[in-house]
């Protein structure tokens, strides 16, 4: 392939030292998801790294400034699609490297130039921009149905209110106990709350940017947040992880300036609720559970104790952790749409995570993420080993006062 | 030969800088815009240079991922960091005391130093749970494995005539060249430095930077969500 386009267009200087400062010594594959459930190096973080380097000297290397651009191999170019798209981007290798790499933003970076190239996203995800230009959503689904199914009825909702809720595609079409256990403890929470109309709340604009197809985003970023702001939103509470951290890292640069409002995690909500008493966890549940950090939430937007603050205030409970935790949380393999096009590398890591819970000797494995949660029960279906898997707000629903709840 | 040496040296010489010059030109020219996060105040500048400072210094981050490969690396930087000073007795005339002070560590560095390279080879090739080797890093370590060793076996068994190489050295830094100093070890070693000058990472410079930028990351994050 033939290269007039420099292959640093979507690099940030930044990023052009970060290519440069990988030492290849290959500490990142002990801790990558994708190495743990295919163990081909190939697809790796420096390989990656490596292969890159060697377009980049192909556009922008000395030879290529005086004697023009050389053609880049096919194969070679097609083999770090591959790669680039088979990850899932937790950034587990970034938060591991020994020199502090930002891949979690290194790899969307990369399949953006892949995009322009005409050679990525992959199979399904190709769809995306058309499908969400059309239905609002990654998932083409009717805008009436985003509410409707899970949405409970009692919980009443403001024309107008500081507060405002964000339930997510995912949350809305894929994982309606966890969008319905929000909704029943931001109901349960003395403090109006408004939505957008299901016709207005559109996609976050996560899927797309990491996919690297960024064509749509602003628009639909401009959309939500004139949404929110014609409401007099103060504090936009959402509970995927990836939408949280597209609204909180990258919707300020896309809008053009500061957002009228705040972005939380709905825990962050709720734990702060707890605190001032406004929710109280009245019932009792005797037993052990186990938390798993999505990896946007902790690694991605910093937000790891909320969640076990929330875990903690509930009577008889005892907080277990998976060995890697935190800013190290392993993932589950729902991330980086990966999920879509790599189905079986998701369903060996969701295992993963379902096999340490059970051998950790975990009653409940409680999960913050949409994506996650519809993975991870996917990947529990023919498996060997089962657990009880509970969104953390699907938890906390079932545990408040019933009068409360069902205001 | 000792010509074609010489002029090897000024050209590798010349194409380090220039090589050194296109990177930052590339560095340069990253021209996206940097989507991460507006954070509303920088993280504390102490805090962060300190804590770049000992990511730099003793290879913090490697040591808490893999002490077994630190222990390696970190000898393998020093003592050729030892190496490297002890060897500024052959470009500086006079010799400032400090070079001078350095001679006996920078010795037995030379010694440790070769030992450091096949410690780094025997865990990154015989521990299960190194996974990943890249072809550049194994010919780098391979390369800077056989100059140290060339090195030892000058100082114990073969020595060069020492004032032969200083003049050497000398007369390349003033563009007035001496003769090569005869003998076949100390022309391959200088050949082989040669190959590794032409072939040196340019992380040695970025990683510091990269380092940098990962504190203020990590220092910056509680104010992704929680500092506003």
């Amino acid at each position: 392939m033939k290269n007039d386009r420099s292959f640093t267009e979507e690099l940030s200087s930044r990023q052009m030292l970060e290519l440069d400062a990988c030492t290849q010594c290959g500490e990142c594959l002990k801790h990558c998801p994708v190495q743990d459930v295919t163990g081909n190096p190939s697809v790796s973080p420096p390989e990656k790294i490596r292969m890159f380097r060697e377009f980049i000297r192909k556009t922008d290397g000395l030879k290529a400034k005086l004697f023009g651009s050389t053609e880049v191999d096919r194969k070679l170019l097609d083999d770090f699609t591959k790669a680039v798209y088979e990850c899932t981007t937790c950034g587990a290798c970034g938060q591991n490297c020994p020199v502090g790499i930002f891949t979690q933003r290194l790899w969307p970076t990369l399949r953006k130039e892949m995009v322009k190239r005409g050679l990525g996203p992959i199979g399904v995800q190709a769809n995306l921009p058309k499908v969400v230009k059309n239905s609002g959503n990654p998932y083409e689904k009717p805008a009436a149905d985003r509410y409707r199914p899970w949405f409970p009825e009692h919980v009443a909702v403001a024309a107008k209110a500081d507060i405002a809720y964000y339930a997510g595609c995912t949350g809305a079409y894929e994982a309606h106990p966890m969008v319905r256990g929000d909704a029943l403890v931001l109901g349960a929470i003395n403090e109006p709350f408004t939505m957008l109309p299901p016709e207005d709340e559109v996609c976050c604009g996560f899927p797309l940017f990491i996919t690297g197809q960024h064509d749509l985003l602003k628009e639909l970023v401009d959309r939500l947040v004139e949404g929110y702001r014609a409401r007099g939103v103060k504090t936009l509470v959402c509970s995927c992880p990836c939408c949280v951290n597209i609204m909180s890292r990258d919707w300020p640069a896309l809008y053009g300036r500061e957002l009228p409002f705040t972005i939380q995690h709905i825990t962050q909500y709720v734990s702060h609720a707890l605190r001032e008493g406004r929710l109280k966890i009245t019932k009792e549940l005797n037993e052990s559970v186990i938390y798993h950090d999505p990896c946007y939430l902790s690694r991605g937007v910093g937000v790891i104790e909320e969640p076990r603050e929330v875990l903690r205030s509930i009577p008889g409970v005892t907080v277990l952790e998976f060995e890697r935790h935190g800013l190290n949380s392993r993932c589950c393999g729902s991330g980086g749409a990966a999920r879509k096009v790599y189905h079986e590398n998701a369903i060996k890591m969701g295992r993963q995570t379902i096999d340490e819970a059970v051998a950790k000797k975990a009653d409940r494995l409680i999960l913050s993420c949409p994506a996650c949660y519809a993975k991870v029960n996917e990947a529990m279906q023919g498996h060997d080993r089962q657990i009880r898997i509970t969104d953390i707000m699907e938890l906390v629903s079932g545990l408040i006062e019933e009068g409360k709840r069902d205001r | 030969m000792g010509t074609i040496i010489i002029i090897a040296v000024y050209g590798v010489y010349a194409a380090f800088w220039i090589r050194f010059f296109l990177h930052t030109l590339a560095w340069w020219r990253g021209r996206a815009e940097d989507m991460v996060a507006v954070l509303p105040k920088r993280p504390p500048l102490l805090k962060t240079w300190a804590l770049t400072l000992r990511d730099v210094v003793l290879f913090w981050r490697l040591l808490k991922v893999n002490p077994a490969l630190w222990f390696g690396e970190y000898l393998f930087h020093l003592t050729f960091l030892l190496v490297a000073l002890r060897h500024l007795r052959y470009f500086l005339d006079p010799v400032p005391l400090w070079v001078w002070d350095l001679q006996l560590s920078g010795l037995i560095a030379g010694y440790v130093l070769p030992f450091s390279l096949v410690y780094i080879i025997a865990v990154r090739f015989f521990s299960e749970r190194e996974k990943y080797s890249s072809t550049a890093n194994v010919l780098l370590l391979a390369l800077i494995l056989a100059i140290s060793s060339i090195g030892v076996l000058m100082h114990a068994f073969f020595k060069p005539n020492l004032v032969d190489v200083k003049y050497f050295a000398l007369g390349l830094l003033s563009l007035a060249p001496a003769p090569l100093p005869t003998g076949v070890l100390f022309p391959l070693h200088l050949v082989l430095v040669l190959v590794l000058v032409a072939l040196v990472p340019s992380h040695i410079v970025t990683a510091p930077l990269v380092m940098l930028e990962a504190r203020r990351r990590e220092l910056g994050l509680p104010q992704v969500m929680h500092e506003k």
